[in-house]
């Protein structure tokens, strides 16, 4: 059997993947998550001392909390299994990402194993986040320097 | 199947809480002066949906929740308000906001009928908490 036939018969026999009923699984699940996460938003606003733009930084620590609990117990794997990209994008993912290599380097000690690997997986997104974000002001304080646009 | 299951009871709770949902857009407490002129700045302005207007002594504060789709531009049109109530009482102390935190302690007040004294206080810790950025 020739390369090229192979490919042509492996086509042929791949299913097609479902990719309208996995969009709308990852946009109910990813959006459950994100209607949490508001949630706890307006739980912040409305018993603590925070307003719309301080509650932020709460909100996304307790959202990584309960994705901590829920990736302890093996349930976000099962999510992520369903909803795909839904329960990844969401800052649980980013939270799930950390975690799960903690877990997985327990047994080499903690600081070799879970503090050597901690990052392993999530590293990238916080390296990408804090260099696009230095760039990001960069082009902005230029701007702003020359008078194109205000703060 | 299964997805209609979930999303059918979602629906229905959602048009049924649509439909309870209207309730006064414009609120004052406190001295009943001029509440009228406020009410009609208030209304020129398109991008305004729901306002709460506290007076007391020589002062005003306005919690406002603007449309959603105007949420994009929000500190923006905070500042636009402000500007336009600066002018407007410019011997007045009139300070604007559009954060849901402010619009819902300004109904608290309401509700409770606080006192004058007390009333200064729970206000400036509104004002101190407003300009709180982290």
């Amino acid at each position: 059997m020739e390369k090229e036939q192979y490919q042509q018969l492996e086509q042929n026999v791949t299913p097609k993947p479902p990719y309208f009923k996995n969009v709308a699984k990852a946009f109910l699940v990813g959006g459950l998550i994100c209607t949490i996460g508001q949630a706890v938003s307006l739980f912040y606003i409305i018993f603590f001392d925070f307003t719309e733009a301080t509650a932020g930084n709460p909100t996304v620590s307790t959202m990584i909390f309960f994705a901590m609990i829920l990736t302890g117990f093996g349930l976000y794997k099962k999510i992520g299994q369903i909803a795909g990209a839904g329960s990844a994008v969401p800052v649980t993912g980013f939270g799930n990402a950390v975690i799960s290599a903690a877990i997985e380097h327990r047994s080499e000690g903690l600081v070799l194993g879970v503090g050597g690997n901690l990052f392993k997986l999530a590293g990238s997104v916080v390296l990408f986040g804090v260099v696009s974000a230095f760039f990001i002001a960069l082009i902005k304080f230029i701007l702003v320097s020359i008078g194109v646009v205000s703060w | 199947m299964k997805l209609l299951g979930i999303m059918l009871p979602l629906l229905v709770s959602l048009t049924l809480l649509s439909g309870c949902g209207e309730k006064e857009k414009f609120i004052v407490y406190g001295s009943p002066e001029n509440e009228k002129e406020v009410e009609t700045i208030l209304k020129e302005e398109d991008y305004v949906d729901k306002t709460t207007v506290i007076q007391y002594d020589n002062s005003m504060l306005v919690a406002t929740q603007i449309k959603p789709w105007h949420k994009w531009k929000k500190t923006k049109l905070e500042k636009k308000l402000q500007k336009k109530f600066d002018e407007k009482y410019p011997n007045k102390e009139v300070f604007v906001s559009a954060d849901y935190k402010i619009f819902y302690e300004a109904n608290k007040i309401k509700r409770e009928q606080v006192e004058d004294n007390k009333l200064k206080d729970k206000i400036k810790k509104l004002k101190k908490l407003a300009k709180e950025e982290t």
